[in-house]
């Protein structure tokens, strides 16, 4: 196997487990992960509020 | 770090002013509630930062709607240094109507007279100094729009936080001032901060007062036993509508200096409502717009002129070689344009980007790979999985991007207010009002704002069949997938105009909307339907500044997305679909033993009724992964037609040099897919509308999650979407396949219809 294949294997790997964490962190953070910024809508911002609030309540 | 709040009536300019002065891109449009939540921003040109707080629009701080609690909540509970409250200065009273509620917070408060530049053109003014005085406040006069009078109404905002404010009222001449004044001191000796503003409102008989502080009812209980108004009765909240409005026609008004005192003068906005809102007319011209839109966007015979004139094609006139190719690089150029017919704005944009953009670039890269001596599964991923995958997806930019400018057009227009206005006796009738439709129209932009925007519905079941029915309004993503099947369709079986398929897809997401509506409405989330009050924006030319910031909002959405999820979908589904289960590299011609149409075919019966499952062959799971895919995004669908094209393609014994799987925008990627697996007309239009009404994206479901409330209502409505789309999908295969079917779906519905209209007689006995 050439280099440039071992290389593409990793790259293709990263991209893969890259975007599925990130997609992960940010449902934790409550956002959406709609690839959109906050100045569509404020989805993302509401989630985040909803959590802070139930964590607050529980606190 | 000091926070100042934006507050205002909806469509006064908060957001445009909130733009101008942080430097945001929020979205701004010509219709009353576009901004449902607050959003924040920094404004730096003072000596220190401020933070800027955007609220959505409001026309008064009782607590009737989610977007007057926000603003409401924000401004009691958070205390900003100062309330910026922007009031439209072509329409003063009614705008002073919010800043008498506003004045009697202990809060400073800067009124900032917007639209000043509006008011002038007409010949009207008004005399700050004079307003100033008689409010007690400061007041300046700005336009957010031109970004005129910002620096001094920002330094005036950061002089007044700097001074403790008391809440006043302009109550005083009301005969409730006695009773107010009263429950005011009472409040204040129970420690209650803004005892003015909360003693007002549970005068009024406020529900989120009247629960706070039960031990005062008495008093104005007590009160009322003794009180009766000639015209108002007890009714507390009227009368003090009713003072506070006296009040500023006989002292805020006059400072309004009218050009034509007396005759009312007809605005143009006033002449083009006349047609364009007319009770007979207003429907007809919405739908011949909205024809419009598709047309300027689709269509490859751009007005009908080479239909009407007979215009020869590029090879007729001789300009194509004996291969079909151009002759030259500038007949090049033309064939974007013009083959017998001149294409429409969105077709000539998309074949450039296409044919003289993606297509040489990615040509190049493919080529380069081809010669670089890397294995086959290199070359197969890099060109067959990622450039063919990504390219199908990128190919749609131009036309989703036109799509979207001339949606924004018609938004910041004002005349979409006005369809909602149109449609609201018509959306009555199914058990909606109006004010749905804003969010509906802007699901054909994004499912996630539209869900959103929800908020502005005050009815909860209203709200939630709206949210249910958004994703049928078919948004950017799921255009690929309308576009390529369609334009299959036409390359392939040679039927009717691929525009006109497109528009009727369309059409059909909104019938279905509108039957799901109607049975949801009369069944599960039965109610009244609110009614629709809405405030007609003037007519005005869209913002150049506006449209081209919403495009970009677009593009860069779409960019993030094809090089995140798309990139790492398209990886995974080419993997998956050449390696085999026990980790064997697979030839196209083999990918019938991959792990993806193992799983594939498992499911693939279920599709069966809808005409793209078991009938299709061995090779039918393809349409499986696809709408699978779709789950995650839906530009995945077509990204995995166009990573399976190149596959199927030689397994069709098709020439693939004839196809162009990723330029073509997955036209060739469908056709190689219909001759692989022998589906016909009905089926593809079933999968079109299969994909259109189920589960939408992850983004969307997430949304839907978060704005429903309970689980148990965002459960049904995963299982709503599922139910929607197969009965969708297989009525338009059967009566495709066999037009008598129609028959039976009649019989259905009118079952339906009669099952609703019996149960709804039966529970009025009931009542």
């Amino acid at each position: 196997m050439k280099i440039i294949e071992i290389l593409l294997i990793i790259a293709a790997a990263a991209i893969v487990v890259g975007v599925t964490i990130t997609s992960i962190i940010n449902r934790r953070k409550g956002k959406t992960s709609c690839g959109g910024d906050c100045s569509c809508c404020s989805g993302c911002c509401r989630s985040v509020k909803k959590r802070e609030d139930k964590s607050d309540k529980k606190a | 770090m000091k926070k100042f709040a934006l507050a205002g009536n909806p469509n006064c300019g908060k957001t445009t002013l909130f733009n101008s002065l942080t430097g945001s891109t929020a979205h701004v449009g010509n219709w009353p509630g576009v901004t449902v939540d607050k959003r924040e921003g920094i404004y730096k040109k003072l000596a220190e930062p401020i933070s800027i707080i955007d609220l959505p629009g409001i026309y008064s701080l009782s607590p009737y709607t989610p977007e007057e609690v926000i603003a409401r909540k924000y401004i009691l509970d958070e205390k900003p240094d100062c309330v910026i409250n922007i009031v439209d200065a072509t329409n003063l009273e009614r705008n002073l109507y919010l800043s008498t509620q506003i004045m009697e917070i202990d809060v400073p408060v800067v009124i900032a007279l917007n639209m000043m530049d509006a008011l002038e053109k007409a010949g009207d003014r008004i005399d700050e100094k004079e307003l100033e005085k008689r409010l007690g406040l400061p007041v300046i006069k700005i336009s957010a729009l031109k970004e005129q009078g910002l620096e001094e109404l920002m330094s005036r905002a950061f002089e007044a936080s700097g001074k403790e404010r008391k809440g006043q009222t302009v109550l005083e001449d009301s005969a409730l001032k006695h009773l107010i004044s009263d429950v005011r001191i009472a409040l204040a000796g129970q420690g209650v901060e803004n005892p003015l503003f909360h003693a007002v409102k549970l005068v009024e008989g406020d529900e989120l007062e009247v629960a706070a502080h039960k031990e005062t009812l008495p008093m104005i209980e007590e009160f009322k036993k003794t009180f009766e108004d000639d015209v108002f009765g007890t009714d507390f909240e009227a009368l003090i509508a009713d003072g506070r409005y006296k009040y500023i026609a006989g002292h805020f008004s006059p400072v309004l200096k009218k050009k034509n005192k007396e005759k009312f003068v007809e605005s143009r906005s006033d002449k083009a409502d006349k047609v364009l809102t007319h009770r007979i007319w207003g429907i007809p011209i919405f739908l011949v717009v909205l024809f419009a839109i598709f047309h300027l966007t689709f269509s490859e015979n751009f007005l009908y002129l080479g239909s009407i004139f007979g215009l020869p094609s590029l090879e007729e006139a001789g300009l194509l070689t004996a291969e079909g190719d151009p002759i030259n690089y500038g007949v090049k150029w033309l064939s974007c344009i013009y083959d017998g017919a001149v294409y429409s704005p969105g077709v000539i944009l998309n074949n450039i980007w296409n044919e003289m953009i993606v297509g040489e670039l990615f040509g190049l890269i493919q080529g380069a790979v081809e010669s670089s001596g890397m294995s086959s599964w290199a070359v197969g991923l890099i060109n067959n999985g990622i450039i063919d995958g990504i390219g199908a997806v990128l190919s749609f930019l131009p036309w989703i991007l036109t799509l979207f400018l001339l949606f924004s057009i018609l938004e910041d227009s004002g005349y979409m207010a006005r369809i909602a206005f149109i449609l609201d006796k018509m959306f009555r009738k199914f058990g909606l009002s109006g004010r749905a439709f804003m969010p509906m129209i802007m699901g054909f932009g994004c499912s996630v704002p539209a869900m959103v925007n929800t908020r502005t519905l005050a009815d909860e079941k209203e709200r939630t069949a709206t949210i249910r029915v958004i994703p049928f309004f078919s948004c950017g993503a799921k255009l690929p997938i309308l576009t390529a099947v369609a334009g299959a369709i036409v390359a392939y079986f040679g039927l009717g105009n691929a525009d006109l398929i497109t528009y009727g897809m369309y059409l059909l997401g909104i019938v279905t909307a509108i039957l799901a509506v109607l049975l949801m409405r009369s069944t599960t989330l039965k109610g009244e339907t609110p009614p629709f009050i809405m405030e007609l924006p003037a007519y005005h030319a869209p913002q150049f500044k506006n449209l081209m910031l919403h495009l970009w909002d677009k593009a860069k959405h779409f960019f993030k997305k094809a090089f995140t999820i798309i990139l790492a979908s398209t990886i995974v589904i080419w993997v998956l679909t050449h390696f085999s289960f026990n980790w064997r590299f697979l030839a196209d011609e083999e990918i019938n033993e991959s792990i993806m149409a193992g799983i594939s075919q498992l499911v693939q019966p279920i599709f069966t009724p809808l005409g793209f499952g078991s009938q299709l062959g061995e090779y039918g799971w393809v349409f499986v992964v696809g709408a699978i895919a779709g789950l995650i995004a839906k530009e995945n669908v077509i990204a995995t037609f166009s990573t399976l094209g190149a596959c199927l393609a030689a397994v069709a014994g098709l020439d693939i040099s004839g196809l162009d799987i990723a330029a073509e925008s997955g036209v060739d990627a469908v056709q190689a897919m219909i001759e692989a697996t022998g589906i016909g007309v009905p089926g593809l239009l079933a999968y079109i509308a299969f994909n259109m009404t189920t589960i939408p994206c992850f983004a969307a479901v997430a949304t839907a999650k978060a704005e429903l409330n309970g689980k148990s209502r965002f459960n049904w409505t995963l299982l709503f979407w599922l139910v929607t789309s197969y009965i969708a999908a297989a009525a338009v295969y059967t009566v495709g396949s066999w037009p008598w079917c129609v028959v039976l779906w009649l019989a259905a519905l009118a079952g339906a219809i009669a099952f609703i209209v019996i149960r709804g007689r039966k529970n009025v006995k009931r009542a």
